[in-house]
């Protein structure tokens, strides 16, 4: 038994590694830059004569957080791609270059290109306004983004022109127009020497271990999580936080279901078509159709609300340490969170004990002159158990997903909430860490459900058959 | 089944003659009254999602303005699809204000975008509500804007019906593909030369190199373009060439084959392999994992949501057909086929699994309805569909704001749990229909 746990968690590794370069592969591609979204939060929208300052501190936290670093062990690109696009740091900055090697093809003099262009657009963020030609200056400005935003020659060309007629017709821009009118010789070069098929010849390019991934893979199996983007508290201590609602509400909700639907499913196998029997199945299968974020909403409609009936809190977790007041918070999203797997494990449990009622070991046992609750507690209901162990295992990720809608409905600081938020605020070492741990509690929840099996039937062993 | 003795004793009910299966199946179904009468239901429904347009809708159904007869719904179609253009004074007009000289409006004279400034601010359905005439009263009531909620729920089935329809495609598909080849071949039953693995490997890499590395500009720029149809043609044009990518490694490999080194048997665990991915996509919580996918997209659409779902939900499925493939492979008429001769690939696509599919339907009822749920609390959540969608979830969303607006929770609510339990309960007849156990 021993050896088996043992030969599991061994291969709970690669399933543990495959989710984690799932999430990360879905994290890469999301838009929006986390870093970009942190500084705005951190002062605000920032203004053009600050932009520089803020380049810097940009850098300074993208390299703090390593995201300046190589994203995987290796990447498989074309060879007109550069290998160091990754040191390329702003994502706005990377996605264009990307495009115009995509389109052009020579790396080197779209790389000259854009760093001479980008000199130009700070020389001009730095002109002191002048009220005289402000409505001008403002379109240079404007015009200068376009310059490093564009990613087509016809269209910086254009910019370049109409910003070249402005400054000209401005005599303290003089230097501007030469500076500008200096960029046509790199775009040409772009345009002349175009390699386009380097894209069409794959390019395998490696980076070594010292990239995001593994860096976030060894510190998650360290237990360093690192931060949240979202307000830089350790995510350790935020999802322990989270962790203490959803735990307490999911506990309470899987302990009220297992005291409840077993006995009402052998209840109700038993009396097999009585009308105690033909009601409770009806009404548990509505029960179990029933979303339970409508039922959440309608509690909150109804039983916490002035004009109807103002029974419950409609949100919150009250106050601390007074629990009679957490109880009264509490109960109507228990109540949500229970009402369906309570229903799904009645129904399985009926049809469970439905099955082995019928078994001819039942049968025996009747006739050997045991008494029918022998009969029923210890022969049938054993062997009945047995699918509803199986649901054990994916009672942590229905527990997360179950109290997403409910902790929202609840303005419950739980899990669920926590996870969604991370998610919308693309916080993802968050989302990582969440998944994560899911799917390891998940992985555990399988375990001891095959363990628990073996229990309950001994003649399932898990040793060499 | 239906023994000799029964069948000379007493007269054949002409309605049972057909002893096929599929005719068993549905004589079977059709005892379960509350399956059928959700199968009306899921009709009824479906009419709804199909004239939605002409049950609820800012334009008349026929008209004649100034002399002109028109069918402005109808021509709405057409301008939709690039067909027809509207003249200069009725472009961006008012419906309900033009005085006409006969009009026939749809039941519901309202779109669900449509904003009723008199009747803003939560309008209850027994409430004071400002409007010409009974037609125009709003009989779900209104939310904070002053649109209309029946006509909302309207519209609602027909997105809550294409998502669950198209997205439980996918994941059919999906499922039925790789629950086959995990149940058929299990994990040693699949072999192919050495060359034949190793190539089919690279020229699946080359295939995505090809495909989606080199054409990734080309991609990224349909992308952000509005047209979805532009991107899809050339996320097609993508597939294709991975496709072709794949199938040319076959030929390459038969030659090579004939090299003693390469020509080497070995053995794909198709078993083992798909498990895995199965576990994986069993370990995160779906509903999440979908929200985590929907937030990397950029502009997310029905149409994105319908892949996404699909994508994520074809496990049930593959476990389905896998452990139904897993008996019927071990059953004789697999074996005679084999004797005959047959190519793996006809047994397996001819005789094993049509032959497995049956079972499958009930698995798609419920999973249609969990889609049903799944698309619900996305919108509930706020998540992956546009404004100016207007869905069940949504308009649900919006008691959230008012707590005292209960039309806007009960209705839409009533509406998910209905479409929910119909198809639950038409997998709850599928099952005792294809039940082998309960055959008498």
């Amino acid at each position: 038994m021993l050896k088996y746990i043992l030969k599991r968690i061994l291969l709970f590794i690669p399933t543990i590694l495959a989710i984690s370069l799932v999430t990360f592969l879905i994290s890469q591609n999301a838009p929006g830059d986390p870093v970009e979204s942190m500084l705005n939060k951190q002062s605000g929208e920032s203004q053009m004569a600050d932009k520089l300052a803020s380049e810097k501190q940009y850098l300074q936290l993208k390299s703090k957080l390593g995201l300046d670093l190589p994203v995987f062990y290796m990447s498989m690109s074309t060879m007109a791609s550069c290998d160091t696009l990754y040191k390329v740091v702003r994502m706005d900055e990377k996605a264009k270059l990307d495009k115009m090697t995509s389109l052009y093809g020579n790396w080197a003099a779209i790389s000259r290109f854009n760093d001479e262009s980008r000199k130009v657009y700070k020389g001009i963020t730095v002109i002191p306004s002048d009220s005289l030609n402000s409505e001008k200056l403002i379109e240079i400005r404007a015009l200068s983004n376009e310059l490093i935003k564009q990613f087509r020659i016809e269209n910086i060309k254009k910019s370049i022109d109409t910003i070249k007629t402005l400054c000209g017709s401005i005599p303290s821009l003089q230097e501007y127009k030469t500076a500008v009118a200096g960029l046509a010789e790199p775009l040409s070069a772009i345009e002349n020497n175009k390699t386009v098929w380097k894209n069409y010849i794959p390019t395998l390019h490696w980076y070594g271990s010292n990239n995001q991934y593994h860096h976030w893979i060894t510190n998650f199996f360290k237990g360093d999580f690192g931060i949240s983007y979202q307000d830089q508290r350790p995510i350790g201590t935020k999802i322990w936080d989270a962790m203490k609602w959803t735990m307490l509400l999911n506990l309470i909700s899987i302990i009220l279901t297992y005291i409840i639907s077993i006995p009402m499913g052998v209840y109700s196998a038993k009396n097999k078509g009585t009308t105690v029997d033909r009601v409770s199945t009806a009404s548990l299968f509505m029960l179990y159709s029933l979303p339970n974020f409508w039922i959440g909403t309608m509690l909150v409609v109804y039983l916490c609300n002035p004009d109807f009936l103002n029974w419950f809190p409609p949100y919150g977790t009250g106050e601390a340490g007074n629990f009679k007041d957490i109880a009264w918070h509490l109960i109507l999203p228990i109540l949500c969170i229970t009402y369906p797997s309570f229903a799904f494990i009645s129904r399985q449990m009926r049809g469970g004990m439905l099955t082995v009622l019928g078994q001819d070991y039942i049968r025996t046992a009747k006739a050997k002159g045991l008494s029918d609750k022998v009969v029923t507690w210890k022969h049938a209901l054993r062997n009945s158990l047995l699918p509803i162990i199986t649901m054990f295992a994916s009672v942590f990720p229905l527990a997360l997903s179950g109290s997403i809608a409910i902790e929202l409905i609840f303005s419950l600081p739980g899990m669920g909430q926590l996870s969604v938020n991370a998610i919308n605020a693309r916080d993802y070492p968050m989302v990582y860490t969440v998944m994560m741990f899911t799917s390891i509690l998940t992985l555990i929840g399988f375990l001891v459900s095959d363990v628990l099996y073996s229990l309950t039937d001994p003649r399932i062993t898990f040793t060499k058959k | 089944m239906f023994n000799r003795n029964k069948k000379n004793s007493t007269p054949i009910d002409p309605k049972n003659l057909d002893q096929s299966f599929k005719a068993y199946v549905i004589r079977q179904f059709k005892k379960n009254k509350l399956a059928v009468v959700s199968l009306w239901i899921l009709f009824f429904l479906v009419l709804v999602a199909v004239f939605a347009d002409f049950i609820a809708n800012e334009k008349p159904i026929i008209c004649k303005y100034k002399g002109q007869t028109m069918l402005p719904i109808l021509k709405g179609y057409a301008v939709d699809l690039g067909l027809s253009k509207w003249d200069q004074e009725l472009s961006n007009v008012k419906w309900s204000t033009l005085e006409y000289d006969m009009v026939v409006f749809p039941p519901i004279p309202y779109l669900p975008t449509n904003i009723d400034f008199d009747n803003a601010q939560y309008q209850s359905p027994f409430g004071d509500q400002v409007v010409k005439s009974k037609k125009w009263w709003h009989w779900f009531g209104t939310d904070e804007l002053g649109r209309d909620v029946l006509s909302g729920i309207i519209h609602g089935t027909r997105i809550a019906l294409i998502i669950a329809l198209f997205s439980t495609i996918i994941a059919t598909i999906i499922g039925i593909f790789l629950g086959s080849l995990a149940g058929y071949f299990g994990d040693d039953n699949f072999h192919t030369t050495r060359i034949e693995f190793w190539l089919f490997m690279i020229m699946f890499i080359l295939g995505c190199f090809y495909g989606f590395v080199t054409r990734g500009f080309v991609l990224s720029e349909a992308m952000s373009s509005d047209s979805l149809l532009s991107f899809f043609k050339e996320f097609l044009i993508s597939i294709f060439i991975l496709v072709a990518f794949v199938f040319a490694s076959i030929p390459i490999s038969k030659i090579l084959a004939k090299i003693p080194f390469l020509g080497k048997q070995v053995n794909v665990p198709f078993d083992m392999m798909i498990n895995r991915v199965i576990e994986i996509f069993v370990c995160v919580p779906r509903l999440f994992l979908i929200i985590a996918i929907v937030a990397a997209v950029k502009s997310p659409s029905i149409w994105w949501l319908i892949f996404i779902i699909g994508i994520t939900s074809w496990t049930g499925i593959t476990r389905f057909i896998r452990a139904e493939l897993l008996r019927v492979r071990n059953l004789e008429f697999i074996e005679a086929a084999k004797s005959l001769g047959y190519t793996e690939k006809r047994i397996l696509t001819k005789h094993a699994i049509p032959n497995s599919l049956s079972p499958v339907l009930i698995d798609i009822a419920f999973l249609v309805a969990s889609t049903v749920l799944i698309e619900a609390s996305l919108s509930f959540l706020g998540i992956g569909t546009s404004s100016d969608t207007i869905t069940w979830g949504k308009i649900l969303a919006l008691a959230r704001k008012q707590n005292s607006a209960w039309w806007l929770a009960v209705f839409p609510g009533f509406m998910i749990f209905l479409t929910v339990t119909i198809f639950n309960l038409i997998g709850e007849g599928l099952t005792d229909a294809l039940d082998p156990k309960l055959k008498k």
